[in-house]
């Protein structure tokens, strides 16, 4: 007996470490009652030790790593490549001044729509707090979706928050570590977002599939539905808030499952292969950060003036292209003329109004027909005369008396 | 007599290491496996892990030693995705017991024989992966058969350049 242990110690370690790995891959796959099988989303207390593990061993020196990374690009990009800075500078303070004026002269706008929605009851969430993070790792596999975030619970990250970018949506925060955590791509399969399309206003629910692209699954077949519609996210899943970029529309195919259904191909606006630093929202609020209260009176303060001047002058403009058009179209009222001759009163018209032929037999539909008898004289009569605009009265004949029948 | 052959053959060729590259060695190839992927984009294609579990499993011609750290180094790599646990350490438990036991009984000392080796063992890996994952499981996976041929030339580039650096860290008697 020693000695078949001995003999084939080798296949039996290599046994006994397969069937183990078997077991623990059993527990974490269920089927589905479609028959489907899929992994447990959440994981149990035994597989979430393994990756708190791997990720404290792994994430030291990956951070060590990611943070001299960008020590040498910060010393290239503020020491080394500083060539043209001064007129980006130049650019860039100009934008800054451009959209302070377009956000002074949309704010009245963005108000009224909160009072409309206080009005009927709808609280739109705003993003009211977040916190920058750089993504330090990714899963190690191109089957894997999943990168890690140098900052976890400790800065007050929570599973399922938003992540996002200036670009658009990236993904929602899946496990929390107290120093990384694991952010989940939205183009994963088991990734899933509330989106709509800003034109057609249609919802759907947008996952990747197995190659990774995203597509808005669960929509009926719709013809308006054109690639290169802006993608937004609807507000409805509790994860992201309302508005944000998701992409464009890249093509619509036939859903095979469902003939009356169609899936739509979203390119996404975010650059989910090259991600370097994103936004966690932290928290949403039905009301504007104090960063963008503060941006908001700085514009008014700063540029409203110029703003309404803007906006006056776009009025003038308007009222000025206005009079243009008039000037080149036939006027019924003179501004030259007094009121008694403007050419709206002129009688000297010589354009021939044309009659409607006069009726045959006259009966009680014809125009005019309870209308008093006319006069036999006729300026029409007179072909010379110039005619002049009248009703057409139709001939009705004379009412008489009823005379007694005489019997014979 | 075969057989004792083959036991004084082994005893003669195991390699040894210092302590710390058994543990830096490994830590360094699955940091680099999780960091660089978002360096170079979707052009990820090699495995890091796998390379170093082929060729300490290669030098050591330990069966078990070769099992075990083949497990270790796909758990963990499980454990850094969001994949079930087991999937890459199943894969990378049988590279590392074939690749030990066929050091046992072949000549790796040839440069072209372990590139050859790490090849053929990274398309067994992924084969055993997308096995695993799409039939023991029955889950969904993109997989490409094309992908899996670049990452196993990529591991044996690396190898090419990996392998003679390490021979040198081996302690000599």
């Amino acid at each position: 007996m020693e000695s078949f242990f001995v003999r084939y110690r080798n296949l039996l370690v290599l046994l006994t470490v397969l069937m183990a790995q078997i077991l623990g891959l059993a527990v974490q796959v269920r089927h589905t009652a479609a028959g489907h099988s899929s992994l447990d989303p959440g994981d149990s207390s035994g597989v979430r030790l393994i990756r708190l593990w791997a990720e404290d061993l792994v994430a030291p020196p990956e951070r060590g790593i990611h943070g001299s990374k960008l020590g040498i690009d910060y010393l290239w990009t503020n020491y080394a490549d500083l060539r043209h800075v001064r007129r980006q500078n130049q650019e860039l303070q100009q934008t800054i001044d451009r959209l302070r004026l377009e956000q002074a002269a949309l704010l009245e706008d963005a108000r009224q729509g909160q009072r409309l929605q206080a009005l009927l009851g709808f609280q739109q969430k705003y993003i009211y707090s977040t916190v920058a993070a750089q993504a330090i790792g990714s899963g190690g596999s191109d089957q894997s979706r999943v990168f890690y975030l140098d900052k976890g619970s400790n800065y007050g990250l929570k599973p399922d928050m938003a992540v996002i970018t200036a670009d658009g949506i990236v993904g929602k925060v899946r496990d929390v570590f107290p120093s990384t955590a694991q952010v989940l791509l939205i183009d994963d399969q088991t990734s899933g977002a509330g989106v709509i399309l800003e034109t057609t206003r249609i919802r759907g629910i947008l996952t990747g599939n197995v190659s990774g692209q995203l597509e808005i699954v669960g929509i009926l077949a719709d013809e308006r539905i054109k690639p290169g519609e802006v993608v937004l996210t609807a507000g409805g899943d509790l994860i992201f808030p309302r508005g944000l970029p998701v992409g464009v529309v890249e093509k619509v195919v036939r859903d095979p499952d469902r003939d009356a259904f169609i899936d739509v191909m979203v390119k996404p606006a975010a650059h989910l292969d090259q991600l370097d630093e994103v936004l966690v929202v932290t928290n949403t609020e039905p009301r504007f950060s104090p960063q963008e209260q503060q941006d908001i009176s700085s514009s008014e303060t700063e540029k409203g003036a110029e703003a309404q001047a803007i906006k006056d002058q776009a009025i003038r403009d308007q009222l000025k292209a206005s009079q243009i058009m008039a000037e080149h179209l036939p006027g019924l009222i003179d501004p030259n003329l007094p009121p008694d001759q403007q050419p709206l009163l002129d009688n000297s018209n010589p354009i021939i109004v044309a009659h409607p032929p006069q009726a045959l037999h006259p009966d009680r539909f014809t125009p005019g027909a309870n209308s008093e008898p006319v006069p036999a004289s006729n300026d029409s009569s007179k072909p010379d005369a110039p005619a002049k605009p009248q009703t057409p009265k139709a001939q009705t004949p004379t009412p008489q008396k009823a005379k007694p029948e005489r019997n014979p | 007599m075969s057989v004792l052959g083959a036991n004084f053959r082994r005893d003669l060729e195991i390699r040894r290491y210092p302590l710390l590259l058994y543990a830096l060695l490994p830590l360094a190839a699955l940091v680099l496996q999780a960091w660089l992927p978002r360096v170079i984009g979707r052009y990820d294609w090699f495995d890091l892990p796998l390379v170093v579990t082929v060729y300490f499993a290669l030098g050591r011609r330990s069966p078990i030693q070769g099992t075990l750290m083949g497990a270790a180094m796909g758990l963990f790599e499980d454990a850094l995705s969001h994949h079930a646990i087991g999937i890459d350490g199943i894969a990378k438990t049988a590279v590392g017991f074939l690749a030990a036991s066929v050091g046992v009984r072949i000549d790796v000392e040839n440069h072209t024989i372990r590139l050859m080796l790490t090849f053929l063992l990274s398309l067994l890996s992924s084969a055993i992966f997308v096995f695993t994952y799409r039939i023991l499981l029955g889950l969904e996976l993109e997989w490409q058969w094309f992908t899996e041929l670049f990452r196993a030339i990529g591991n044996s580039l690396i190898a090419m350049v990996l392998f003679p650096l390490l021979d040198r860290l081996q302690i000599r008697e």
